[in-house]
């Protein structure tokens, strides 16, 4: 293989990898946070319980976040040195914000969060499970700044081939950032929601029923029925903003050749972008123009109209089902468990063994969005500024190839031992709960 | 943002933002590192436990100086930040692999199932440690030559390989006299003992080899005045060595006196290490090939992240010296609760 797309397969591994634990510590820091001031607010052991458990789920995928977050700031140079080049600087000072306002400030505090519970009065302990989970959600804020600006640059002049910045402000809220950003926080808030529920769910089928396990599952489930819904419409409107700035991959994801009003909207397909069109298409008549014009004769428009510069079709389009399938799984997972706790207090088995299915739909659903949007921009890394193939640096194919055999064998031996240990931690907190002498010891004031 | 300073200000404060980082990271994650290298000198695991408890608070952040070190090359200094880390690929992505493995080891060890996983991430943390130790000191040792070809050049960067590590070893087993106490403490004095040796040796080896490899460099350091001015460097370095030597045959003292005095040598012996360093490649940023103001971003995009940097920089200092009072003293059993 030819070193371009060994070195995007590496990067695309890489931040696959990566993204898998931010998801989980965004929204997991907040939940944390929650079971804090709950105890805090109550004195009922079951938060205290729940937040033990959590808290170990939370330190694991920190640190696999931050050593594959530190090979990320290496690969930036190693694989893409045209990315700096050419856009260095807009993209330095959003990545120096976020390091310095996010990388210290989470990690000085994981350790006080962690290790500090003895050894700092309460409020200084509460207040750095809030700054850890601030610092998770600035880190978020940041990237997504940079990302967006990749997708619809925005508030910069080009001199000697070099962006330069113009507008500050302009290159923050780019026209996609507020969508990106509510749909990736949506989607950490999601994937937790079903760690929880699925998780709890797994050990309460165990018998383990501990008042800090029923808490989890809860949280778990009301996160879930609220937060489901909410992504289906933040997630629509960004899809509206794709269609304005990037119709390109709107086109992709629809598989959608010809620009035309009536669009329907392909349930299923095999698309063949040799021949521009779909095979076994099953399709709703109108669906597509109905939901991105709000009119079922609307003008949706099609590939055809960017012939040789829109992306590969087969992946945005596979990944947008498998996005939108989970989705909706995650509405009727959340709304029915809900529905159960509401009126009975308690789940069902048939519903539990779902949600347990269901542990961790979020990573899927999370890799595929970013697969939608990511593949989605190619050709261009910077759309309209630099393609990635310009973006490439001066290392031979066989290098690139040998570290991302070895990466490809790490990721994938840290990802069997990360859940192994989640599971192993579960097994676990049973026995811990009761252990004669292991009772919960009152906070220090 | 209009910039408030002259470009070539602004690179030379960059620069010097970049080597604090940098240097930062080497004494702290130094330390992290060095206790992973010395952890199967002992056979128990009691004492391992404490080994790893007393870096366990610390080395997240401690890490986040590797990054912000990177970080302020890759934003201030794209075009360097490209060249080294193309040219130094394979030893970056081994590295990589070792920092990795070394911290999810951390956590790992402490809550896998039984003691046959516990040894095996044991022996990940150590053999991590010491790749990424090993990897970091090759680096230096390329760097040092100006990526020279040839296999004097390569066996070098080996020997700076094997100095680096014994420097974070020997700064582990000071971190340890300081941190822990009875016998692990001695067994730490004994480590210190022996590598400090092999640290004034890479230190000589590193002193020797860059004036001869480099004019530019020999005439910096042995013309007049520079000779008379730069006299001290070299002889603060020898008399550190030689109080830390006279030091450590003491040690422990009664009622563990100057326990942390060690480590203050150590950290010592990295910040001259690192003046000469930078004294002998000062404005370059890649050796005999690019300056740093030939490597710089535009004034403005430094200048709005110089503006940022001098907010959070004292409130990352605060906070860092907030979490080292918490977790000071001796080092005790990680418990989440």
């Amino acid at each position: 293989m030819e070193a371009l797309t060994l070195a995007r397969i590496q990067f695309a591994a890489n931040i696959s990898f990566h993204i898998l634990f931010p998801t989980v510590t965004i929204a997991l820091g907040w939940v944390l946070l929650f079971f804090k001031l709950r105890f805090n607010a109550t004195r009922d052991e079951r938060w205290m319980d729940a937040y033990r458990f959590w808290v170990k789920v939370f330190a694991l995928s920190f640190a696999l976040g931050v050593v594959s977050g530190i090979t990320m700031s290496f690969q930036f140079g190693t694989n893409w040195p045209g990315f700096m080049e050419r856009v260095g600087n807009i993209a330095g000072p959003l990545l120096a914000y976020e390091i310095l306002t996010a990388f210290f400030l989470e990690a000085t505090f994981l350790g006080i969060m962690l290790f500090g519970f003895r050894r700092v009065p309460g409020w200084l302990h509460t207040l750095a499970t809030f700054l850890v989970a601030f610092g998770t959600t600035m880190s978020a804020f940041w990237i997504l700044v940079l990302n967006s600006w990749m997708h619809t640059p925005a508030g910069f002049e080009m001199r000697d081939g070099v962006a330069h910045a113009t507008d500050w402000w302009a290159i923050v809220f780019t026209p996609s950032m507020p969508y990106r950003l509510a749909h990736m926080l949506i989607a950490s808030g999601l994937t937790v929601a079903f760690l929880l529920a699925g998780m709890s769910a797994w050990r309460w089928l165990r018998g383990d029923r501990g008042p800090g396990v029923a808490a989890a599952l809860r949280t778990g489930v009301v996160m879930a029925a609220v937060l489901a819904p909410t992504q289906l419409v933040v997630g629509d409107l960004h899809g509206l903003n794709t269609l304005e700035h990037q119709p390109a991959k709107v086109a992709a994801m629809e598989g959608n050749w010809e620009t035309r009003p009536g669009v329907p909207l392909v349930l299923f397909a095999i698309p063949d972008e040799a021949a521009r069109e779909n095979r076994f298409e099953v399709a709703i008549p109108y669906g597509a123009s109905l939901i991105l014009k709000h009119d079922p004769q609307g003008v949706v428009p099609g590939l055809n109209d960017f012939r040789g510069e829109h992306p590969p079709v087969a992946p945005v389009f596979y990944a947008f089902r498998v996005m939108v399938g989970i989705g909706m799984l995650m509405i009727g997972f959340g709304l029915a468990s809900a529905f159960f706790l509401w009126r009975r207090g308690e789940l069902p088995h048939l519903l539990l063994h779902g949600l347990v299915a269901m542990t961790f739909a979020g990573w899927v659903a999370t890799l595929a969005g970013w697969y939608v949007t990511e593949i989605g921009r190619q050709p261009w890394l910077v759309t309209g500024v630099l393609t990635t193939a310009d973006a490439i640096g001066p290392v031979p194919a066989g290098s690139i190839g040998f570290t991302l055999a070895m990466y490809l064998v790490v990721y994938a031996g840290l990802l069997v031992a990360y859940v192994a240990t989640l599971y192993r931690l579960a097994r676990k907190g049973r026995v811990a709960e009761h252990v004669p002498g292991n009772a919960p010891v009152p906070q220090p004031a | 943002m209009t910039p408030f300073l002259s470009p070539e200000i602004l690179s030379v404060t960059f620069a010097a933002l970049m080597a604090a980082a940098l240097l930062a990271y080497v004494v702290l994650d130094g330390y992290d590192l060095g206790v992973g290298l010395l952890l199967h000198m002992t056979e128990e695991e009691a004492e391992r436990d404490r080994m790893v408890a007393s870096i366990g608070p610390f080395w997240d952040a401690n890490e986040t100086w590797l990054v912000l070190a990177v970080g302020l090359m890759l934003v201030a200094f794209p075009m360097a930040h490209g060249m080294v880390l193309t040219a130094l690929y394979l030893p970056v992505a081994l590295m990589l692999v070792g920092l990795v493995l070394r911290g999810v080891a951390f956590e790992f060890r402490a809550k896998g199932a039984g003691p046959r996983d516990k040894r095996l991430w044991d022996l990940a943390f150590a053999g991590c440690s010491v790749l990424a130790a090993a990897t970091q000191g090759w680096m230096l040792g390329r760097y040092v030559l100006g990526f020279a070809p040839g296999w004097g050049a390569q066996a070098f960067a080996t020997l700076a390989a094997v100095g680096v590590a014994c420097a974070y070893a020997f700064i582990g087993a000071c971190w340890l006299i300081w941190r822990t106490e009875g016998a692990l403490q001695r067994r730490a004095v004994a480590w210190a003992r022996g590598l400090l040796w092999g640290v004034a040796l890479g230190i000589l080896a590193v002193s020797v080899a860059t004036p001869l490899a480099s004019a530019r460099i020999m005439e910096r350091w042995f013309e007049m005045p520079n000779l008379l001015l730069l006299a001290p460097l070299p002889l603060a370095t020898f008399g550190l060595v030689w109080g830390l030597a006279a030091l450590l045959r003491h040690m422990p003292l009664p009622g563990d006196a100057l326990r942390r005095l060690p480590f203050c040598g150590a950290v010592g012996l990295f910040c001259l290490s690192f003046a000469g360093l930078a004294w002998s490649f000062f404005p370059y940023i890649v050796p005999e090939r690019l300056t740093i103001w030939q490597a710089a971003s535009a004034p403005e995009s430094l200048t709005i992240i110089l503006v940022g940097a001098l907010f959070v920089l004292p409130v990352i200092l605060a906070y860092t010296v907030l979490a080292w009072r918490i977790f000071g003293g001796k080092a005790m059993d990680l418990r989440y609760d």
